[in-house]
């Protein structure tokens, strides 16, 4: 959909429902798919999307846009989501930045035993960091710039690439040798 | 391979870029996704939107289209009657002498049971400004809609069907046709101007109707009696019927109690205040016996609509006439169809779910659900059967004159079988029939009503009566009792849609008058009491137990519920081989409750055996989910077990999407009034609640800043009003809040927290 279009019917759904439904149905699959990519148990993400669109139904009046693709406010809400989710939660199972991945790294190697390699290096992910795990679901899963990966998190460009740069660093150091030797 | 600048920019390292290669050409596994729940939000989201997104005053956002093409539906649709005439009091400016044309209001503003099809028809008293009115026309919630004009009538057809349960505001400012200019003084011409203050017409749609479900592993032909429970004792209830979601229709006592309150007279009560001397009132009745609410003060033999929502019934008037009327769940009047001199002994007979047949002095009479007559033929009727098809245009009719089936569309007739009478058409349009003979029944069957075919014959001295078709339309329940014996020695049998298979259900010799629920997991029936009274029962349903092969495989299916039942996963895989436990791994169903959800009940609703294979059975299961504490949903599972080792284990599994039990009570509408001192918020809902879950903690109002505002509250059971006494500041935006602790007289609480934002002026 052509910016000015998107950008059109956002400004209808601030008033008209068939224009919100308009916009939940393109933007849903890419919302739910982060939201599972973020919290990987359905029911959870069920949640998260359902939380995502109605406040976005509640604050469209309030969107004004800043330059960014419409979604990027929809991530926005959903990495808030799940935020809130994993505080009252008392906190996520979070890797510091310095940690490697889990020792042995058991649901790797299973992993990489069993499952082919695209299915291998996304389960890595699932283990890096909590932000380097976002900003790579949202560039090689969502295909975002950074520039709207850095509007999302609430970032500055440089962090994001930062991010990235870290999160590829760990996966070539840390995936487990077959690993390697399949990117070969 | 990279081609994105970005990522050749920041990952210069080779070994990088091998791994960054990788992930380009992958992508996360597609996530799994109930495609149910996208479909779910989306209506919650639409609802929600369109009760909460308002126009902008001042645009036009809807078509505008005055062709004579569009106006042939609009005239269609009011020469067939629906019609929603909202008149307005509307005061035109720049009118002489008088200076303002009145239209009538009376009883039109507030309406509450519009259909969600129904055109809106505005009509107007004088010379009008017809595309001036037209630009100020606003309904909330915004709707897409087409206008014509029709004469004088400004006629507005939603594009979409309307929100069930959805309280409309049209809101519009006439004015004038401008007056003919003065040829001396054209200069001196008023121009029209819009009236100061907006004409606004409150109205609320129809409740969505409740759609029958009939489970797809349902089937009547394996089903045997289950456990009975007494309804009501004899002479509380005189008849009764289901609704389409498995309540019951009954007609009580005139004055008898609400729950929790005391006895008093039904003409007091206020539902539709046309009640006369009234000696019998018709309840909304839970088929745990309680009741719900009075429906129909005065009123007599329901009969519910194959679809809809609604029944039709009789009420005695003030006159002791009696009014043919269409009322719905909630007791809201949808119309009177005819007055008779006196109340028939006998139900109106629905034909399909736009027309009513009923016998009146001793003819019977056709009508639609406006009143209009349909059938021209005098048909001579005293006591004989009458049925009317549930898929419409065809009824049955035992007249004076012999059996024969009437074609509503064509008015060809259809002559039965000589004596034919009991008529029961089944849901697929076939009617059943017994005719009399000397020493016992035959019982024919006429596919889609004609060509009757005698299926079976009564056993030698047996008479045959009552037939009632299982919702699947495979079976017939009726009533078999000794030639001349007295309805003490009924009772129920089964028999299979093409004569075969005739069985008994229940053993009891005192039963009659079967009906299937529209679930048909209850049949409601009469039985004999202990004091000769004849008292209303209903009975749940279950799978015909075989043999031991199939009595060892129900076991292992009950072990099998029982574990997932306590959530106990061990041993619930105990039950399952390899397939089995691949299948529920595989998504056919969930093996154990959802996280906050509870596996809370189930029992078997079908059992069969798989072709010729004695060794292997499909199961049918019913589950039910509960929240909270409170069952809100079912689903079926139709599990396959076949005998491995001695032992009947689950090797696959089908389920079927969850059916909604009920969603709770919903807010229908708020009303902010300034009183002094303070301000009342009035919140109405749309069905009967506890009331000690409506207080403070349930319903509050909280400022900008989240604050809770300090309130008292009070709640008028008999109108579902809470109301909240509080000080609100003039001009100011507050959030109404009603939490899902508000819950109904079942204890089913709201489904979700109600937000909304409340303006005080």
């Amino acid at each position: 959909m052509p910016d000015f279009e998107e950008r059109e019917l956002v400004e209808r759904a601030k008033e008209d429902p068939d224009a919100f439904g308009a916009l939940y149905d393109r933007y849903f699959p890419q919302i739910y798919r982060f939201a599972y990519s973020r919290v990987r148990d359905q029911s959870l993400a069920e949640d998260v999307t359902s939380e995502v669109f109605f406040k976005a139904l509640r604050n469209i009046r309030r969107y004004t846009y800043s330059g960014h693709p419409f979604s990027s406010w929809l991530y926005q809400i959903t990495l808030n989501a799940i935020a809130d989710h994993y505080r009252g939660q008392h906190g996520e199972v979070e890797l510091e930045e310095g940690a490697s991945l889990p020792s042995g790294a058991p649901n790797v190697d299973d992993e990489v035993v069993r499952r082919d390699r695209s299915r291998r290096v996304w389960s890595a992910i699932d283990q890096l960091p909590r932000h380097q795990r976002a900003a790579m679901v949202l560039k090689f899963g969502e295909d975002k710039k950074i520039e709207e990966i850095a509007q999302i998190m609430g970032k500055s460009a440089g962090a994001v690439k930062l991010l990235l740069h870290r999160a590829v660093e760990r996966l070539r150091r840390e995936l487990p040798p077959e690993f390697e030797a399949g990117l070969t | 391979m990279m081609n994105d600048p970005e990522l050749e920019e920041l990952f210069q390292d080779p070994a990088h870029r091998e791994v960054v290669d990788l992930l380009k050409m992958s992508r996360p596994a597609a996530p799994p996704l109930d495609p149910n729940f996208r479909t779910y939000l989306r209506t919650k989201l639409m609802t929600e939107a369109r009760r909460t997104l308002e126009p902008r005053a001042t645009r036009r956002w809807f078509p505008f289209n005055l062709s004579p093409k569009a106006l042939v539906p609009a005239m269609a649709a009011v020469a067939a009657g629906f019609l929603v005439v909202l008149g307005i009091q509307i005061y035109l400016q720049n009118q002489p002498a008088s200076g303002m044309v009145a239209a009538d209001l009376r009883g039109i503003q507030n309406k509450t049971n519009v259909a969600t099809a129904e055109p809106i028809v505005i009509p107007f008293s004088g010379p009008i400004d017809k595309n001036a009115i037209a630009d100020t026309v606003v309904i909330e919630p915004a709707t897409s809609v087409t206008k014509q004009w029709v004469g004088q009538n400004l006629v507005i057809i939603p594009d979409h069907p309307l929100a069930p349960n959805t309280t409309y505001t049209v809101s519009l400012k006439p004015r004038a046709v401008p007056p003919t200019p003065n040829p001396t003084n054209p200069t001196s011409t008023p121009r029209p101007q819009p009236a100061p203050t907006p004409v606004v017409v409150h109205f609320t749609t129809v409740k969505a109707p409740v759609a029958p479900v009939i489970p797809p592993s349902y089937l009547s032909a394996n089903l045997s009696f289950g456990q009975e429970s007494r309804l009501a004792d004899a002479g509380t209830v005189f008849n009764g019927a289901w609704t389409l979601n498995g309540q019951l229709l009954v007609t009580r006592p005139a004055g008898q109690p609400a729950p929790g309150s005391s006895p008093g007279p039904s003409t007091t009560a206020t539902v539709s205040g046309v009640a006369g001397p009234a000696t019998t009132d018709i309840w909304l009745m839970s088929t745990p016996s309680a009741p719900i609410r009075l429906v129909v003060p005065g009123g007599s033999f329901p009969a519910a609509a194959p679809s809809g929502g609604v029944f039709a019934a009789w009420q005695v008037t003030s006159s002791n006439q009696a009014n043919l009327g269409i009322w719905d769940l909630q007791g809201n009047s949808q119309g009177t169809i005819a007055t008779l001199a006196s109340v028939p002994d006998r139900a109106p007979v629905w034909i399909g779910s736009d027309r009513i047949a009923y016998i009146n002095q001793g003819r019977l009479v056709i009508v639609d659900v406006h009143g209009g007559h349909v059938n021209g033929r005098a048909i001579r009727m005293q006591r004989g059967s009458l049925g009317g098809s549930t898929l419409g245009s065809l009824v049955a009719v035992e007249s004076v004159d012999g059996s024969t089936v009437i074609d509503l569309t064509s008015g060809s007739l259809n002559p039965l079988p000589a004596g034919a009478t009991g008529f029961a058409w089944s849901p697929k349009g076939d009617l059943a029939l017994v005719v009399p003979q000397p020493s016992g029944s035959y019982l024919y069957l006429a596919a889609g009503g004609k060509n009757a075919q005698r299926i079976a014959s009564s056993p030698s001295g047996q008479t045959w009566s009552d037939l009632n078709w299982a919702p699947d339309g495979a079976s017939l329940m009726l009533a078999s009792k000794p030639v001349g014996a007295s309805s003490s020695a009924s009772r129920l049998m089964l028999i299979n849609a093409d004569g075969s298979g005739l069985r008994d259900f229940g053993f009891q010799q005192e039963y009659s008058s079967p009906q299937w629920s529209s679930h048909g997991d209850l049949v409601l029936f009469t039985r004999q009491d202990e004091a000769g009274g004849r008292a209303f029962w209903t009975a749940n349903t279950a799978p015909s137990e075989g043999d031991a092969a199939q009595k060892q495989a129900m076991a292992e299916v009950d072990r099998f519920m029982q574990a997932r039942l306590q959530g106990d996963g061990t041993a619930a895989r105990e039950s399952l081989d390899a397939g089995g436990l691949s299948a529920y791994q595989g998504g056919a169903s969930s093996l154990m409750s959802p996280a906050g959800s509870k596996y809370d009940r189930y029992y078997p609703v079908t059992v069969q055996l798989t072709g010729s294979n004695p060794n292997k059975f499909l199961v049918g299961v019913r589950i039910f989910v509960s929240r909270s504490g409170v069952q809100r949903s079912f689903f079926e599972e139709q599990l396959s077990l076949v005998l491995k080792d001695q032992r009947y284990l689950v090797d696959a599994v089908a389920s079927t999407p969850p059916v909604q039990l009920g969603h709770g009570p919903t807010v229908l509408s708020f009303d902010v009034v300034p009183t002094s001192p303070g301000y009342q918020v009035r919140v109405k809902f749309d069905a009967d609640l506890r009331p000690e879950t409506v207080t403070t903690d349930t319903v509050k109002v909280r400022d900008s800043d989240g604050k809770l505002v300090a309130s008292q509250i009070t709640f008028d059971p008999d109108n579902h009003t809470a109301t909240l006494n509080l000080t609100l500041q003039t001009g100011s935006t507050y959030q109404l809040v009603v939490t899902t602790g508000v819950a109904d007289i079942n204890g089913v609480t709201m489904a979700e927290e109600y937000h909304a934002q409340v303006i005080s002026r």
